[in-house]
């Protein structure tokens, strides 16, 4: 799998354009071009002296299993941060107050980062777990006008 | 003597150590995160009343597909999937995430005009009774994972009701002339001019608190 730069660790130490056997480090936007990174090489992540490049895994291990009353739980607190969410997104799409915007915007975005965050920890950490292929599989059946059929076929065919 | 705990951050305020904490200012600040005297509770709990949930969740019962979750729900699924992707570079599986999330998050909208009042009352019930029933089930089968994400979202949700509260009483003077942050990893938000160097609730550097913009 390819390496990754952390662009925001990156000290421009050069380490990394040393040793890379095919110039995948070297690029004018600082991101490693993965079609000339070589799967296994990791030359650039060992030279790095900031620490700043990291080599993804290939595959990822099956996700710790969750009790069905700690998702039961989950779920809820979840459910009710997504209705929190989509409250506040409702209040900041129709008031013409600057602030009010500003501020349901806010607990919008907080609302919707402890949801994704509650979820998370109630079997859906991973995109290549069982629990997010049963929910692709059950949208599979999802009839509606302008839904992205095509995002979920992929999504199957590529996780 | 007595003792008083800021539910965001954890700073202990000892009234051994200084001023009775009646006689402490209204506008007295928690010197680690900033969150206001009304997020600080007593250090000896008194216990928790019983209020009735504002939604029902009687469907919730972990079996997931288009008909039990909200449109609310799987958008939130979706978007964090979309991160997981972008995480391991999988970027076009990202795109796809990211394009059913927001169609979701369209569908998502609700069927009545809602009010903060409306947000207040849901957060309540996190508070007064959610969190102590999934923290209760999270640490009897030693879930630390989960117990993680209860920890941060209690009190990211602790600041959500003290400013949905102080907007209540203050209205536009709350943020009128100063900033708000949010923090892109567990939801925590900052009222100020510059966010804390690290997240008070889960660490993370500033880099990861993001300013919300007027307008």
């Amino acid at each position: 799998m390819p390496a990754f730069r952390n662009v925001s660790m990156c000290g421009k130490d050069c380490m990394c354009l040393y040793v890379c056997p095919t110039g995948a480090t070297d690029t004018e936007d600082s991101i490693i071009d993965v079609n000339k990174c070589i799967s296994g090489c990791s030359a650039c992540a060992q030279a790095c002296p900031s620490g700043a490049i990291s080599i993804v895994p290939e595959s990822y291990p099956p996700q710790q299993p969750k009790s069905p009353e700690v998702i039961a739980t989950q779920r809820k607190l979840a459910y009710s941060k997504a209705q929190q969410w989509q409250a506040a997104e409702a209040i900041a799409a129709t008031t013409d107050n600057p602030i009010t915007k500003q501020f349901a915007t806010a607990i919008a975005a907080s609302n919707l980062r402890m949801a994704e965050d509650i979820l998370r920890e109630s079997g859906y950490m991973l995109p290549q777990s069982n629990e997010a292929r049963k929910l692709l599989e059950s949208l599979l059946e999802y009839e509606e006008p302008g839904f992205p059929k095509g995002a979920v076929d992929l999504l199957l065919k590529k996780l | 003597m007595k003792k008083y705990i800021c539910t965001i951050c954890g700073y202990v305020y000892d009234e051994s150590s200084g001023a009775k904490w009646d006689e402490l200012p209204n506008d007295y600040k928690c010197p680690i995160c900033g969150a206001p005297k009304s997020a600080f509770k007593q250090v000896e709990e008194s216990p928790a009343k019983t209020i009735s949930s504002p939604l029902d969740t009687e469907n919730h019962n972990g079996i997931d597909n288009f008909t039990t979750l909200t449109a609310g729900e799987i958008s939130a699924i979706c978007s964090s999937l979309a991160k997981g992707c972008d995480k391991q570079r999988l970027l076009p599986e990202r795109d796809a995430f990211n394009k059913i999330a927001e169609y979701f998050k369209a569908k998502a909208k609700p069927e009545n005009s809602k009010a903060f009042q409306d947000i207040k009352k849901m957060v309540d019930y996190d508070l007064e009774i959610n969190f102590a029933s999934a923290t209760e089930k999270a640490k009897s089968n030693s879930d630390r994972g989960a117990l993680r994400s209860l920890v941060w979202s209690e009190k990211a949700s602790t600041m959500c009701r003290v400013l949905l509260d102080r907007f209540n009483k203050e209205g536009e003077g709350l943020l009128k002339n100063t900033k708000i942050y949010v923090c892109d990893i567990c939801g925590f938000i900052y009222i100020g001019d510059t966010p804390p160097e690290i997240c008070p609730v889960c660490k993370v550097p500033k880099s990861k608190i993001l300013e919300v913009e007027r307008g």
